[in-house]
């Protein structure tokens, strides 16, 4: 049934939004954050050796 | 008792130098010890006189024997006033309990203190050069910093003002 065919890959799309939104939450949460703290902990010693 | 014995055994001048007592404390200690020493030295003064009466000595000296007899049945009949000392030696006990109780607190302040101390030397000798420091060793000195980057990531900011500038942007995009 040829009709069908598009709903073959109901299961691969869902699959991919769960993975795309776990990755979305992980980086948000664990890993971009840290990029920004280094960020400030950088300009904080930064202004701390040149005072 | 066992704080008597350890008051005996109490070394004063190590006390005066060496603890960094208070002008007020030291001059109330020496004080107290000076009273004590006084105390101690009239004990032992009144305590060498003797306390007897050689009455057949006045007897054979004085004319008047009635004299002597009375004085002689009056030194018989003396009694010595006796003092209730129970409530002195209480009250002196009330104050030695405060006294060893204040000196509990205080070892147990100085204890505390002394661990402070020691974490600090701790971390005075496992200190490392300044490129071998990392970002949590930062943060875990100032938790504010955390705390800053925390709000920061919640209200959407992810950059730092004036970094770029001083560090230079290695992203290729």
């Amino acid at each position: 049934m040829p009709q069908l065919i598009p709903f073959y890959f109901v299961n691969q799309l869902s699959f991919s939004f769960l993975t795309l939104l776990a990755l979305i939450y992980i980086f948000s949460k664990y890993i971009l954050p840290l990029f920004t703290y280094q960020q400030v902990v950088r300009m904080y010693i930064t202004k701390l050796s040149n005072k | 008792m066992a704080s008597k014995t350890a008051a005996a055994a109490v070394d004063f001048a190590r006390i005066y130098s060496k603890l960094g007592l208070g002008k007020e404390t030291v001059a109330s200690l020496q004080a107290f010890r000076k009273r004590h020493a006084d105390a101690q030295r009239i004990h032992a003064q009144l305590s060498s006189q003797p306390t007897t009466v050689d009455v057949a000595h006045y007897r054979n000296i004085l004319k008047n024997k009635s004299i002597v007899d009375e004085a002689e049945k009056i030194l018989k009949d003396f009694k010595p006033v006796t003092y209730d000392v129970g409530a002195h030696v209480k009250a002196i006990e009330v104050f030695e309990a405060k006294a060893v109780e204040n000196a509990r607190v205080t070892e147990k302040k100085i204890d505390e203190e002394l661990k402070d101390l020691q974490a600090t030397l701790a971390n005075i000798e496992e200190v490392r050069p300044f490129d071998e420091l990392t970002v949590d060793d930062v943060g875990s000195a100032h938790p504010h910093i955390t705390k800053a980057v925390e709000t920061m990531v919640k209200k959407g900011k992810w950059t730092v003002p004036g970094y770029n500038e001083k560090f230079g942007n290695l992203s290729l995009m």
